[in-house]
């Protein structure tokens, strides 16, 4: 199969995915108590109130009246009305999407940065201290529940000795290249902009570096063991070159996949990151969406979670199949 | 976007500044306490401001709240939550307000009368201008009371019962006269607790989506920044009509997680965090940073029982539970003393509160003497109660449950729903489809006994789970007193029958608990409200 077809085949079954999203989670109106009308009248609303309430918002209308309407509106671009905010959906859920990825690409960088070098060291050095420590560290990491070691960071590090902030966003990205043309001293915004990411990057990747380090390190004792590596010890290739030229390459290719598809994971599973440090991205917004009842802002959440999460599958496919061209596109 | 310009620029000379006190704290091996302690309140993002900048920075008094949820959009009379009202209610304007006892003030109407029963009249104060410029009149405010009652203006406003049953609005010579279906014998309760004004033209000229994204109001702040479920910012409005108020800007957000909410305070983070759980106050108070302040609110927590089953239809066996919590013992030790102990539905200093009516003492032998004569002895109940959603709800129901199960003639079970699920079946609309026995709490922001008695206890209440032939006479005549004293009897009388009626487990007033940061001065509201104009620095 080529690319091209591979790509397409790949999107249509991503759309049956987020089609399927879309429905459980208007079946899950029928499951779930509560109706939105109590999260927008008062308790003691008399029943016109309520009814009028109903009406306006579309409510009272059957629901597969109000399936097909949702559907029709999205085939459009229009993710619907919160009827909670009185405010358009998709502007809302578009304007969350760039704090949860930079979140998700920090948490990343920092298992990246950590697990990689870690996973070599804890292969290269089997069976010493450092392959221990490493080991240790993983098991800590696999085994540390985010939210508690957010918290445990926020006291230690933000209220106790005042290095970072506790929470909240109040300096992203953009400010920081913005900072390297404009006004603001770019030191200053960086250092803003690290005081406010590194701990929820920290909580959310702590788990991914865990991960990755063990399974680099289980790679890279795989690919050492191998004939080609002896070969080219016996060429008289340095040491540095074997692992890291050609071991770690080879080591790399299912890291990859783990990181792309994590990556994915990360779009949607920071929920409780964002919650424990206010992280104004999809997470807490989707959590906020489901206390309030918002039918058409949970819906809109995580569709466009659904369709990240997607997309990255694709391309990591993609890519997986690029890096190792045994693989077919099947 | 300027100001939010600003706003970025100032945080970034307070990192840069924060993070070389750090630093030389790092070099000098210091504590490096300097660094966060010199002016926190000067920017929600602390630190200690340049000293290069312009000198006004040093003056500028900035006040970071941190609540438990967000507004619901902007529009102040689409809403009907207390976190949006919070927002709100900075740049919006009623015609009469609240002081921080809850006595009435004047706002945008500077004298109020009854001319007949049934109609009122404001006269509206000169002068006052929105934020966009434009002059308040007299349309704006029949206008803006339109919008809130009458389904076809407009919106079907949540806030459509909070002004009664309002029949028509009149203006002229600068005075709006609103006539009532009744006597409406609280109206001026009723309009100092709510009946926002919007302008007119500004929301007939807009749309929902940016009506709940914009202000325009008469209030003492106007809005800087609305960055949707995550902040909102204000300055303070240079042509408030009323007192200018100390606070240059004020930011409003919000953390589910109370135990972030705290961090921030202690971090310096935020200057006002609310509903701080009983078990971080110890934390905040041992810190040098910030203080409690605790006050009691409108809201009153009781366990209703439906008149309509058994066993609660006996009025010896309501009694008897009354008689089996330790209320005392439950405010001590699961609210660390943040609560007041109630025996009628009416909380002291409303109208109507009668201060003759004792809470019921606990007496478990008199609980059990009572649940025999009931005839209900070895009956099993089951207490429904929320989760989460009144300060340590769970863990009050789970006491009130332990101690009703430890009686020898009663078993107690407890089951814990979702509110969402719970309110579902409390506000249907027949009686039958209530739970028998729940945990509830009411707030009562008009500081009147009827607003909460009529809800929940008048059999035509939307909440109702009794129906007592003397207490709906006793309403009725209430309702139809022009005189206050005489009604303010009536209302004593209902209290006391209701008292013996017993139709709750009366259980406490709730606290609401707010941090407060050392370096500002603030008197917290009864009425959950937070008045960051009253804020000055310390």
């Amino acid at each position: 199969m080529s690319l091209g077809r591979f790509a397409i085949k790949r999107t249509l079954q991503g759309i049956g995915v987020v089609w399927g999203v879309i429905t459980v989670v208007f079946a899950l109106r029928f499951v779930t108590p509560g109706s939105a009308i109590n999260a927008v009248a008062p308790l003691d609303a008399d029943q016109a109130t309520r009814e009028a309430i109903a009406a306006e918002l579309g409510l009272d209308q059957p629901l597969y009246v109000q399936y097909g309407q949702y559907l029709f509106d999205l085939i459009q671009g229009d993710l619907g009305f919160s009827y909670i905010r009185g405010q358009a959906v998709t502007p809302l859920v578009l304007s969350k999407i760039p704090a949860t990825v930079e979140l998700a690409v920090a948490a990343t960088v920092v298992a990246i940065v950590l697990s990689i070098p870690l996973g070599v060291l804890s292969a290269t050095r089997r069976n010493q201290p450092v392959d221990y420590g490493a080991t240790l560290f993983s098991l800590f990491g696999i085994s540390t529940p985010n939210f508690w070691l957010g918290i445990m960071m926020i006291l230690v590090l933000a209220v106790e000795f005042g290095i970072f902030r506790t929470s909240g966003r109040g300096v992203d990205i953009a400010d920081v290249f913005f900072s390297v043309v404009g006004p603001d001293p770019f030191v200053d915004t960086l250092l803003g902009w690290l005081s406010y990411i590194t701990l929820p990057a920290i909580a959310l990747g702590t788990y991914f570096t865990a991960l990755i380090t063990r399974l680099t390190r289980s790679g890279m004792l795989d690919e050492l063991g191998k004939p080609y590596v002896r070969a080219t010890r016996a060429k008289g290739l340095p040491e540095t070159l074997v692992r890291y030229k050609h071991a770690l390459r080879n080591t790399l290719t299912p890291v990859i996949t783990v990181l792309g598809l994590q990556l994915g994971t990360l779009i949607g599973g920071a929920v409780i990151t964002e919650a424990v440090f206010s992280w104004p991205g999809l997470g807490t917004l989707v959590i906020r969406s489901i206390n309030l009842r918002d039918w058409p802002l949970l819906q809109g959440s995580l569709i466009v979670i659904g369709i990240s999460f997607v997309l990255v599958n694709i391309a990591v496919d993609m890519l997986y199949a690029y890096l190792d061209p045994r693989v077919a596109y099947e | 976007m300027s100001d939010k310009d600003t706003n970025r620029r100032r945080f970034m000379q307070a990192a840069g500044s924060a993070a070389a006190a750090v630093a030389l704290a790092g070099c000098a091996g210091g504590d490096g306490g300097d660094s966060g302690e010199s002016t926190p309140t000067e920017t929600d993002e602390s630190g200690g401001g340049s000293d290069t900048e312009e000198p006004d920075t040093e003056e500028t008094l900035s006040v970071n709240v941190t609540m438990g949820q967000m507004d619901s959009g902007l529009d102040p009379q689409d809403h009907a939550e207390t976190n949006t009202e919070i927002i709100v209610g900075q740049a919006y304007d009623g015609l009469m307000d609240r002081d921080k006892n809850g006595g009435i003030i004047a706002s945008l109407a500077t004298e109020w009368e009854r001319v007949e029963p049934g109609v009122a009249r404001f006269t509206l104060r000169d002068g006052v201008t929105f934020h966009n410029g434009d002059d308040l009149t007299e349309e704006d405010v029949a206008y803006s009371i339109r919008r809130i009652v009458d389904n076809d203006v407009g919106i079907s406003s949540p806030q459509a019962n909070d002004l009664g049953a309002v029949s028509e609005v009149e203006t002229g010579d600068g005075e709006v006269t609103v006539r009532f279906d009744g006597l409406n014998p609280i109206v001026f309760q009723l309009f100092a607790t709510n009946g926002p004004v919007v302008q007119q033209s500004w929301i007939e000229e807009n749309g929902s989506d940016f009506i709940n994204q914009n202000v325009n109001g008469t209030g003492p702040f106007q809005l800087t920044e609305y960055d949707s479920g995550n902040q909102v910012s204000f300055e303070r409005n240079p042509d408030y009509w009323g007192e200018v108020t100390e606070v240059d800007e004020a930011t409003l957000g919000a953390s589910s997680e109370s135990s972030t909410r705290v961090n921030r305070l202690l971090a310096e983070e935020s200057d006002i965090v609310t509903n701080v759980p009983p078990q971080e106050v110890s934390r905040i108070e041992g810190s040098d940073v910030a203080g409690v302040n605790p006050v009691a609110s409108t809201r009153v927590i009781f366990l209703q029982m439906r008149y309509d089953v058994e066993p609660f239809s006996s009025q010896q066996f309501r009694q008897a539970m009354n008689y089996a919590v330790d209320l005392e013992g439950i405010i001590e030790n699961v609210l660390n003393g943040f609560g007041t102990p109630t025996g009628q539905p009416t909380l002291e200093a409303f109208t109507g509160y009668n201060p003759d009516v004792e809470p019921y003492p606990y007496d478990p032998e008199e609980a059990e003497r009572l649940v025999e004569e009931s005839g209900h002895a070895g009956v099993e109940i089951t207490l429904q109660t929320p989760i989460g959603r009144y300060l340590k709800d769970v863990e009050i129901a789970q006491a009130a449950a332990n101690q009703i199960d430890s009686l020898s003639n009663v078993s107690c079970e407890l089951e814990q729903r979702e509110f969402s699920s719970l309110v579902q079946d409390i506000t249907t609309g027949n009686i039958e489809d209530k739970p028998h026995f729940n945990l509830l709490g009411w707030g009562n922001g008009e500081f009147d006994g009827s607003q909460t008695i009529i809800p929940l206890l008048a059999s035509n209440g939307a909440l109702t789970i009794l129906k007592n032939d003397e207490v709906d006479a006793l309403m009725e005549e209430a309702q139809n007193e022009a005189d206050p004293e005489a009604r303010e009897e009536i209302l004593r009388e209902a209290n006391a029958l209701l008292h013996d009626l017993a139709p709750w487990v009366f259980m406490h007033q709730q606290f609401s608990v707010y941090g407060v940061s050392n370096d500002i001065e603030w008197q917290p509201r009864n009425d959950e409200f937070i008045d960051i104009d009253t804020v000055t620095r310390r």
